[in-house]
């Protein structure tokens, strides 16, 4: 199909261009007056001040822990992504990804740019989040594409490119992250929640206790990671208005944070005690369950006795 | 010309030929010379000099007339009693319908009470047999109209009762040449009894001696009003009776019809021949409040302004150009009011009395009856002109016509969807930048209706206000966000009115860009923000609409709809350059594109030479 193929070609060429333009608009230098939390030029300039823009990490070499895929398997993939046969397409993606090659994302980002149906694009989002949970993905295009994809108007899709964006090791990333716990969807939310709670950002901190404010379960898991001492006692004040079950889940979490001062998890057992209800002695039970055997800490003795008490007390 | 129309002049025309008939009790109908004569004999009534309205109250104190010294602030007497009809304002009485004991349906009973202390003066029960259509007062006496029902309704008869105001006492009677009349008006010692539609007699209140008959020929004559510059009839519109009016047709210099807004009721006064509107009722709260300068048979509207009351506002309009000057929002219903000449007075329904000056808007006077039920309100305050002191709240300036027509949108009474609809459009006519924030507010409301929004943003695109571009950017930086709790602003809205700006709006590109790129901006919104960047020229934006293009190109939810796609497609061939037309030709080829954009983009580009309407410079 030598017409498609030269199409491609140019619209590969522009279309990254496209994508490599956008971050070039919006340099600081260039950004328009202050803008909203979360939006493209605040973004960028927030990036910009961190480090410029640049990857953390630059050195393909160190990322990639397999040697590249050889050219004529990229060329056959591309063939497979642009064809007609959906089927072969989410193949080639999903090989791709599993390849865990250093240049196995090329083709995935280049059919991401170009446009693709809906499901060749999860499928390529899969596999990209599979060779960045690798460390394969280290092009700094690859993160241009992930975070346009980051806005995509499918919840689905932008699902999949926040989960495959926490994966690259760029300090841009965290501007995206962090508007995407505003966004409507949960599922995005919840990621993006994950991503940031994996990349330890605590800035991320805030907006995550303003979700759990919002009865959000999904933030509770990636607000117990990121959360420091004195945001517990905030975190119990808010029972009464916020489900109970999310809270129990945020401070069960909490418990289980192998940095926290054993003095602080009796306080905390203590709180999850008086919530009451079966979220809170699932958090508890599930925090005895995570301590080896073993270990007698105080934290847990004081969670066991509270749990027997309870027992006795409904018998 | 409509059949209705035709039909009606030439009702008209008969009615015209009848003063030649010899059998006709109108032969002296529309004759300038007797009307001017029975004008001349009228005096123009003194000024009373007071400042009184009287109120009927309900509540738990029960049924009662009170009167209210609006100069003192103070309550002059309350009385206990029930009102049935309107309340007229004598030199020394007041007179109203009342209840009487054991009364049937249909028996009226006349209640003349004494001005100074409320008491009752006397009663008079009309007989079984007779029906009340109206009455005035003056110093001379109580003016009754009646109809006695004939067996046939031809046979019905009407007359007019003239009673002594202190006692009671007949006067005089005179019949009248039908039994279709209507309630009176009196001024100057002159009576004026509307009948048969669209004749007005006129007699002397000494004697009930008939004057002149006056027939207006373009408009029945369902009212006559009596007021210190003259007397007023009509129906649609005003007529100052004078020899001039005597046949009124609205080419008179003595017709008055105010250009007001489609919202407003256009109700001049009472249709005296319904008896249910001698009753206090919505029509006390909505509408239209007018003074008239009279020169000789010449007449236009006091200050070229008449206002109007439309129940828990009030507005002032130009009358000759429908030009809005003011606006006022009580949080209660007014449930009378009156324009004395100088101020709009009103009371509302919890007590509060205030006035307006009549041409600025402005708060002259402010009361309170304290823990009252007023259920209607008669005023005799003629040239009432107060001010308030200026340390007082409230007091001074003319009050901001945005912020009033703002807080009319923004109130949450749902009664009246036509005024809010009314007060966007007014925001959109004025000038400066405080009009176009009001408008940006009111458009990232959340409550307001959709034919409100779809109002408020035509009216922000209509406006054209290129000194507020910064306004709109700030309103396109907002965006939804599920953390925050915000929602999203109307971006479709204000996409068009940048747009709207032309190249003036071309600062708000990297606002618009970013709403292009947010997930949850709408398709269409993404279309009007790409229309916006052709109109503005915002070639900074190209890189957004490839990435938009590409992303959503094969996207198969655009299949039904594609006219997003097909904007920013638009938008890229007419700011983009070569590279963005091979670009183009690519999403034409390219199978997976989904195939109205195909389509489109086959047909567009090959509409447009290369070269031509593209740019090649810098964004190749």
């Amino acid at each position: 199909m030598p017409v498609r193929s030269a199409g491609i070609a140019v619209a590969l060429a522009f279309a990254l261009g496209a994508t490599g333009a956008r971050a070039a608009d919006t340099k600081p230098a260039e950004a328009p007056a202050p803008a909203a939390a979360g939006s493209k030029p605040a973004k960028a300039k927030k990036a910009g001040q961190q480090k410029q823009g640049k990857p953390e990490k630059s050195d393909a070499a160190t990322a990639a822990g397999k040697k590249p895929l050889p050219a004529a398997r990229l060329d056959a993939a591309r063939e497979a992504l642009a064809g007609d046969d959906d089927a072969a397409a989410v193949a080639a993606a999903g090989s791709l990804g599993a390849s865990g090659a250093g240049n196995a994302a090329e083709p995935l980002a280049e059919m991401l740019a170009a446009g693709a149906s809906p499901s060749r694009a999860e499928a390529a989002l899969d596999a990209l989040a599979k060779l960045g949970g690798a460390g394969a993905l280290t092009a700094p295009r690859t993160f241009e594409v992930l975070d346009l994809y980051a806005g995509h108007r499918a919840p689905e899709i932008r699902q999949r490119a926040v989960k495959a964006l926490g994966t690259v090791k760029d300090t841009r990333v965290t501007a995206t992250l962090l508007a995407r716990l505003g966004d409507a969807a949960p599922g995005v939310r919840a990621a993006a929640g994950e991503a940031l709670a994996a990349r330890r950002e605590r800035a991320a901190t805030p907006r995550l206790f303003a979700l759990v404010k919002r009865g959000d379960a999904g933030a509770a898991g990636p607000l117990a990671a990121l959360a420091t001492p004195d945001l517990i006692p905030q975190v119990a004040e808010l029972s009464g208005t916020v489900d109970d079950g999310v809270l129990a889940s945020v401070m069960g979490d909490y418990l289980q944070r192998a940095d926290v001062p054993d003095g602080l998890r009796v306080d905390v057992v203590r709180t999850v005690a008086r919530m009451g209800g079966a979220a809170a002695t699932t958090a508890l039970v599930e925090y005895i369950a995570s301590v080896p055997a073993k270990d007698n800490r105080q934290s847990k003795r004081e969670a066991q006795k509270l749990l027997d008490e309870q027992a006795g007390a409904t018998k | 010309m409509s059949a209705r129309v035709r039909a009606w002049m030439a009702f008209v025309a008969l009615a015209a030929a009848l003063p030649a008939c010899a059998t006709s009790p109108y032969k002296r109908a529309g004759n300038p010379a007797e009307v001017a004569a029975a004008l001349a004999r009228s005096q123009p009534p003194a000024a009373a000099g007071r400042s009184l309205v009287f109120l009927v109250l309900g509540g738990a104190a029960g049924p009662r007339v009170a009167a209210y010294d609006l100069s003192a602030a103070r309550v002059v007497w309350t009385q206990p009693g029930d009102v049935t009809t309107r309340i007229a304002v004598g030199h020394d009485v007041i007179v109203h319908g009342g209840k009487a004991p054991g009364a049937t349906e249909g028996s009226a009973l006349i209640v003349a009470r004494d001005i100074g202390n409320g008491a009752v003066l006397w009663q008079h029960a009309l007989a079984g047999d007779e029906r009340l259509a109206g009455y005035d007062v003056d110093g001379n006496a109580v003016y009754l109209v009646v109809q006695t029902l004939g067996l046939t309704k031809r046979g019905t008869t009407g007359a007019v009762v003239a009673l002594d105001p202190r006692t009671g006492l007949l006067r005089w009677r005179h019949p009248l040449p039908t039994g279709r009349v209507a309630g009176p008006a009196v001024r100057g010692g002159l009576v004026a009894v509307p009948v048969d539609s669209q004749y007005v007699i006129l007699m002397d209140g000494m004697t009930g001696m008939e004057l002149a008959q006056v027939l207006s020929t373009a408009e029945a004559a369902t009212f006559v009003r009596p007021l210190p510059e003259g007397m007023f009839y009509g129906s649609r519109g005003v007529f100052l009776l004078s020899a001039g009016t005597a046949r009124g047709s609205r080419q008179a210099p003595g017709y008055l019809l105010a250009k007001l807004p489609p919202f407003v009721r256009p109700f001049y006064w009472y249709d005296l021949y319904r008896p249910e509107q001698a009753q206090y009722s919505a029509i006390d709260r909505n509408h239209i409040l007018w003074r008239v300068t009279a020169e000789g048979d010449r007449a236009r509207f006091r200050d070229d302004t008449v206002a109007v009351h439309d129940y828990r506002f009030l507005f002032g309009f130009d009358s000759t150009s429908g030009t809005l000057r003011w606006a006022y929002t009580h949080p209660s219903d007014a449930v009378g009011s009156t324009d004395t000449g100088s101020v709009i007075v009103f009371v509302s329904a919890d007590g509060d009395i205030r006035a307006l000056d009549r041409v600025t808007g402005a708060r002259r006077y402010e009361a309170r009856l304290q823990g009252e039920m007023v259920r209607a309100a008669t005023f005799d305050a003629e040239g009432f002109s107060p001010t308030l002191p200026k340390t007082e709240t409230g007091a001074g300036p003319a009050p901001d016509l945005v912020e009033a027509l703002g807080a009319i949108v923004a109130d949450p009474d749902k009664r009246f969807p036509d005024l809010k609809l009314f007060a966007i459009e007014e925001i959109g006519r004025l000038p400066g930048r405080a009009a176009t924030e009001k408008l940006l507010h009111i458009l990232g409301g959340r409550d307001l209706p959709p034919l409100a929004v779809q109002k408020a943003s035509e009216a922000l695109a209509a406006r054209r206000d290129t000194q507020s571009a910064d306004l709109l950017a700030a309103a396109l930086r907002l965006h939804a966000d599920y953390a925050e709790g915000r929602s999203a602003p109307p971006v479709d809205f204000l996409a068009r009115a940048v747009g709207a700006l032309g190249g003036m709006g071309r600062s708000v590109t990297p606002e618009l860009v970013a709403q292009l790129r947010h997930p949850e901006t709408p398709v269409q919104s993404a279309a009007q923000i790409a229309r916006a960047l052709v109109a503005t020229g915002g070639e900074e934006a190209i890189p957004a609409l490839r990435d938009y293009l590409t992303m959503y190109r094969a996207d198969p939810a655009h299949d039904a709809d594609p006219s997003a796609l097909i904007a920013i497609a638009e938008a890229l061939l007419k700011l983009g350059g070569a590279a963005d037309r091979r670009l183009l030709l690519f999403v034409a080829e390219e199978p997976h594109t989904v195939a109205p954009l195909r389509a489109h983009l086959v047909r567009a580009l090959g509409e447009t030479e290369p070269g031509v309407g593209t740019k090649t410079a810098t964004r190749d």
